[in-house]
């Protein structure tokens, strides 16, 4: 909300300059955005009365005039329609500077001479965009400085309220907060009450009393609707950033800005028989004062007449009973709709108004027949008319005052750990409320009616903090017990995971939870859990799977010229089961491009394959101590290509656990991200990460036996296969058995592969004889054939 | 006879020390020990005439042809040593490398900046005595809102623009939507522990907007301290701490009264800006803080009792705070990251300036 200091001061005394007020309310909870000039002092800007009006002789949008500033009258030319006889406007005389920087000059435009410039209200500084000319009402006086005659000299205070404070959208509710915060002399203006000179009134049908406990009705006839709004309030409303409409209207919004009620006001000619004020009926339309059509639902307050709803209560009145320039009657509203009533209206018929805004938040239940009778008082004196009697509705159950709360002084020293004197809170709490009550060191206080938010004793605490100011509150260090839940020894944690990816050339990415559904489905077949209100389509299903957002940010970077590229990701994947919704942590990783950059001095670095980045996911799985329990198997995996795939699963208490798979991705995807290969891996973390003790084994002082063995093979045997022979058929004095070679082609037949293994044999507890190191080779050997056909290459 | 037995040992000598001086192959010295100090060498040969001489005369002429073979000796290893060094010399002149060439394999990748910093606060909060929580994104209302004094309608809602997970068609869903904050995770941790409680709970949280300042998915951490005794002066302190441990200098913190439902009083947080604060502590004003000298960091408050109501702690016994911080919005202030979107792009060239 963005409030006058001018208009401030009117209601509040006191000993600060704007910045100074901005800086109290920001301190307090009512967060300053920002203190700005409402157009200060403008040299040389004077009133003036245009006398003449020509059209310019060579240009045909431009005029001609003659402006009589008091001392001298002036040829100027100028370009806005709105020019004309009589009209008393801003002139900006030669040597002026506006607040747009702009400086007046002597000037000839299109050849006649132009001794100054008629101004906008936006070249005034006063509005964003104008249309035209700024016209200054007849009460100005030719010749006088216009900066003072709009009263330039003020500051406009934009303050940025939280949802709790619905009592400062006011110019009331500011100064009432600054009567508490810096002791000001608060300048309460009750209006006058309006005797009635008309019997005209109107009848209100309150069926509704629980939404709406309060509603004000009066009747004001014979106006003049087309009466101009004074200059002092169309520039009070303009600097809060209202657009001045008709000078009814104005008013309305003029009260509501002061005093914090919205208003509104109906043509009463077009109202048929009486005010009904009721929930709305499933369907019903209404057309509402900005042109469009609401369809409502059954659980909207209305305002409606005989006929059918003229305003949506508290959002936007209706188009039909609008008032218009040759409006007679009116009828004006001012009503107390609650809060639960007007909640999550303007969101659902996305009508977010001034009225709105405050009736969620909250608005005095008292305040209707002050605001109708300020109403009241500005109608009649600018559209003059005669007013009628106030007809009024009520539910005095609904308006029953707030309950007290109590404050003990014990409690409000221990919870914001500091030293408060009795005397002080004392003080404190008599300038929130009018009712205090104090009983040794407790307080009983009844919250004035529009603070809604003080509704316990915590509240309170609040208020005297803030009072106070959290600046004077200390600052301690409380006393934490050491926690016995460290990190176990049996997981690895998730930065080791990460830091092992980054030290073998991984960056991490961060990807969006949400995906495309159709990109999804690329990669998975589960039902994925869906948006009901996603940002755009490719936000529209939570991943199942972080590889497609990690092979959009592979995408986005290959097409900004990186070739190699190696990413990982940890996260949550997301799925329905039949549990509810399950979150599974994940880590998943892509990588494509050279194995590792350009290198001088060496053959030309390889492509990465399927091996390099096994290698990378065998490392990291290594950190759990159980290297050997995992197994990486033929398999099938929708996202991958069914030849470059493997299985990834862990040995666990006997019992066997997909881990996750690593491959090449399917060359479909390759392809519908349009980029070479990419080898991926997704596993699952918490199965992942169980790791075992390291398990201490006697470090034998006896020398090992190292055998190579290359053996012939049916192409179609895994290596795995030899391997697993090997450790079976030798047994304990196997130390290690590894693949060193693998050859296809010439010397060797077709359909079979050569492969070359290492053996390395011993004892822990005695040397290894040849003999026996022969017959455990033979034993090998004998296997492998029987096993796998495999024989001895010579 | 012996004059000329003296000469020949001199001249032995003037020829070994010629030969020695012009060697220059350490092999060629080895020749020269076997031709003079040898079993069948010059000066060996000179020793056995020792018999033609006169007894007399045996003791000296021996002491002489001896003195002769040491200083031959010491003369070959002087040379040995000189031409093993030259030729060390020679071989690392011939091995010299440029060592400005780089260094061949790969290079280290690199955490993500929001998991780096995710990772700093973990830490100096660990330090401070705190555990890690966490809980699911995908979450009902009831811990996302009602728990934490949200109830339906609420205004504080419309601030969080709220992803909802769509209903299945097959079963009746309650209302599941993706967390807006961290602060569901306080509830079910109260839900399940019983005071003394001090954690933080990071992760990533949701909300339905996209602009220049906000991004549908960004990361939070959540802290809440449950005692009894806990005063506001305690979140003053716990929350100075953490923050200047964070930018590892002596900042300054200034908390203003604001508004979250769940707890009160409620404060939002500011640093002196660390970005135009001079070494004496004056802010000079500048961009980033709008001219105010401070920059607004996190949001916290003493635990409502309405949320101690609801997970059923009494709040009587124990008080309690909170606070929420946005960790893009502290990475950004930590590193002069000025586009929050980067984070999300993973651009190879945003990526790799952090190390």
């Amino acid at each position: 909300m963005i409030i006058s200091e001018q208009w401030l001061r009117d209601w509040v005394r006191v000993d600060l300059n704007a910045q100074e007020i901005a800086d109290c309310l920001t301190n307090a909870g009512l967060e300053v955005d920002a203190v700005e000039s409402a157009g200060g002092s403008i040299e040389k800007l004077l009133v003036g009365k245009v006398l003449e009006v020509e059209k310019h002789p060579d240009a045909d949008r431009l005029s001609v005039t003659k402006v009589d500033i008091g001392t001298e009258v002036l040829d100027i030319v100028c370009g806005a329609s709105n020019v004309r006889i009589d009209l008393m406007v801003a002139v900006a005389t030669v040597g002026a500077k506006l607040p747009n920087g702009l400086k007046i000059k002597k000037a000839k435009v299109r050849g006649v001479p132009s001794m100054g410039m008629l101004c906008s209200a936006s070249e005034l500084g006063l509005e964003e965009e104008s249309d035209g000319l700024i016209e200054l009402n007849a009460d100005a006086e030719i010749g006088q400085r216009v900066d003072e005659y709009l009263k330039l000299d003020d500051n406009l205070i934009d303050i940025d309220l939280t949802p709790n404070r619905g009592d400062c959208l006011s110019v009331q509710g500011i100064a009432r907060e600054l009567k508490v915060l810096a002791d000001g002399e608060y300048q309460e203006q009750q209006p006058q009450a309006i005797h009635a000179s008309t019997q005209r009134s109107v009848e209100v049908e309150l069926n509704d009393n629980v939404n709406c406990p309060r509603y004000l009705a009066r009747v004001i006839t014979d106006i003049n609707a087309s009466a101009k709004t004074p200059i002092w309030m169309q520039e009070c409303l303009r600097r809060s950033g209202i657009r001045p409409i008709s000078s009814v209207v104005d008013i309305t919004n003029y009260v509501m800005l002061e005093l914090g009620q919205p208003m509104h006001a109906f043509d009463l000619a077009k109202l048929s028989e009486k005010i009904i004020v009721r929930q709305s009926i499933d369907g019903e339309k209404i057309k509402l004062l900005d042109d469009s059509e609401a369809k409502l639902d059954a659980e909207t307050l209305v305002i409606a007449d005989a006929k059918g709803a003229i305003a949506i209560a508290g959002v936007m009145g209706g188009y039909d009973s609008a008032i218009g320039d040759d409006t007679q009657d009116i009828v004006l509203e001012a009503a107390h709709f609650t809060r639960a009533s007007a909640s999550g209206k303007a969101r659902r018929y996305g009508l977010h108004t001034e009225s709105s805004h405050r009736f969620e938040r909250g608005v005095d239940p008292q305040l209707p027949p002050v605001a109708i009778e300020r109403a009241t008082e500005l109608v009649l004196e600018i559209c003059g008319g005669q007013a009628g009697q106030i007809t009024e509705q009520k539910n005095a159950q609904g308006l029953a005052t707030k309950p007290e709360v109590s404050i003990r002084l014990d409690r409000l020293k221990s919870l914001l750990g500091m030293e408060l004197e009795g005397a002080e809170v004392d003080g404190i709490l008599n300038r929130i409320a009018d009712s205090v009550v104090r009983e040794g060191d407790t307080w009983s206080v009844t919250p004035p009616s529009y603070r809604f938010d003080i509704e316990r004793e915590a509240d309170l605490v609040e208020e005297v903090a803030r009072v106070k100011g959290y600046d004077n509150i200390p600052t301690a260090m409380p006393r934490i017990a050491p926690r016995s839940n460290a990190a176990s020894e049996s997981a690895v944690g998730l930065r080791q995971v990460r830091n092992s990816f980054v030290a073998r050339d991984y960056r991490e990415a961060i990807t969006y939870s949400f995906i495309d559904a159709d990109l999804h489905k690329l990669f998975s077949d589960e039902a994925p859990v869906k948006l009901a209100n996603p940002l755009a389509d490719n936000m529209a299903v939570m991943r199942t799977s972080l590889l497609p957002g990690l092979m959009s940010a592979l995408q986005f970077n290959a097409n900004r010229q990186h070739s190699r590229i190696r990413l990982f990701e940890t996260g949550a994947t997301y799925h329905k089961t039949e549990k509810g919704y399950v979150e599974r942590q994940t880590v998943a990783g892509v990588v494509s491009g050279l194995q590792s950059p350009p290198q001088w001095g060496i053959e030309a670095a390889q492509k990465v394959d399927f091996f390099d980045v096994k290698a990378d996911l065998a490392a990291v799985l290594s950190l759990t101590g159980q290297g050997n329990d995992i197994t990486f198997s033929k398999a099938n995996h929708l996202p991958m290509h069914p030849g470059q795939l493997a299985r990834v699963s862990k040995q666990l208490d006997g019992q066997e656990f997909t881990l996750g798979y690593l491959g090449r991705l399917h060359p479909n995807i390759e392809k519908y991200f349009s980029v070479g290969q990419v080898f991926a891996f997704e596993l699952d973390l918490d199965k992942s990460l169980s790791a075992k003790l390291p398990a201490f084994k006697t470090v034998s002082r006896f020398p090992n036996v190292k055998r190579d063995l290359s053996l012939l093979v049916d192409e179609a045997v895994p290596v795995s296969a030899l391997l697993d022979s090997v450790r079976r058929s030798v047994g304990a004095a196997l130390v290690k058995a590894e693949i060193f070679d693998l050859y296809k082609g010439e010397g060797v037949a077709n359909g079979q592969k050569s492969v070359s293994l290492s053996v390395v044999l011993q004892h822990a507890d005695a040397t290894l004889t040849d003999e026996e190191s022969e017959a455990i080779i033979e034993r090998a050997l004998l296997a492998l054939g029987n096993d796998l056909g495999a024989t001895l290459r010579v | 006879m012996t004059e000329s037995l003296d000469g020949n040992l001199q001249r032995i000598l003037e020829q070994a020390k010629a030969a020695i001086s012009a060697a220059e192959k350490p092999a060629e010295l080895e020749e020269m020990r076997v031709r003079y100090l040898g079993k069948k060498g010059e000066l060996t040969a000179q020793l056995k005439q020792i018999g033609s001489l006169p007894h007399e005369e045996r003791p000296k002429f021996g002491d002489k042809v001896n003195q002769v073979k040491r200083e031959v000796a010491e003369l070959i290893n002087l040379k040995k040593t000189a031409l093993d060094a030259a030729e060390l010399a020679a071989a690392i002149a011939a091995e010299e490398i440029d060592v400005t060439l780089p260094g061949r394999g790969i290079d280290s990748g690199g955490i993500h900046p929001v998991t780096r910093t995710m990772q700093r606060i973990e830490d100096i909060f660990i330090a401070m005595g705190f555990g890690v929580a966490t809980g699911p994104e995908i979450e009902d209302d009831f811990h996302n809102f009602e728990a934490l004094n949200i109830p339906p309608e609420h205004p504080a809602r419309a601030m969080h623009d709220t992803f909802y997970v769509a209903a299945d068609s097959d079963s009746a869903d309650e209302s599941y939507l993706l967390r807006t904050h961290t602060s569901p995770v306080q509830a079910r941790y109260m839900l399940k522990q019983k005071p003394p409680i001090n954690i933080i709970a990071p992760g990533r949280v949701y909300r339905c907007d996209s602009d220049v300042t906000h991004t549908p998915m960004f990361h939070q951490v959540e802290g809440l301290m449950v005692d009894e005794g806990i005063s506001f002066a305690d979140l003053k302190g716990v929350l100075t701490h953490f923050l200047q441990q964070f930018f590892e200098t002596e900042l300054k913190i200034r908390l203003r009264p604001s508004y979250f439902p769940f707890t009160e009083p409620s404060a939002e947080v500011d640093i002196s800006c660390v970005f135009c604060t001079n070494d004496h502590g004056e802010a000079q004003g500048c961009r980033i803080c709008k001219n105010t000298g401070w920059i607004e960091v996190l949001g916290s408050g003493m635990v409502h009792p309405e949320v101690f109501a609801k997970v059923g702690i009494d709040s009587e016994k124990y008080t309690g705070f909170a606070f929420g911080l946005g960790v893009e919005r502290l990475t950004m202030l930590r590193y002069g990251v000025d586009d929050l979107r980067l984070f999300f792009d993973n651009d190879l060239t945003f990526l790799e300036q952090f190390k």
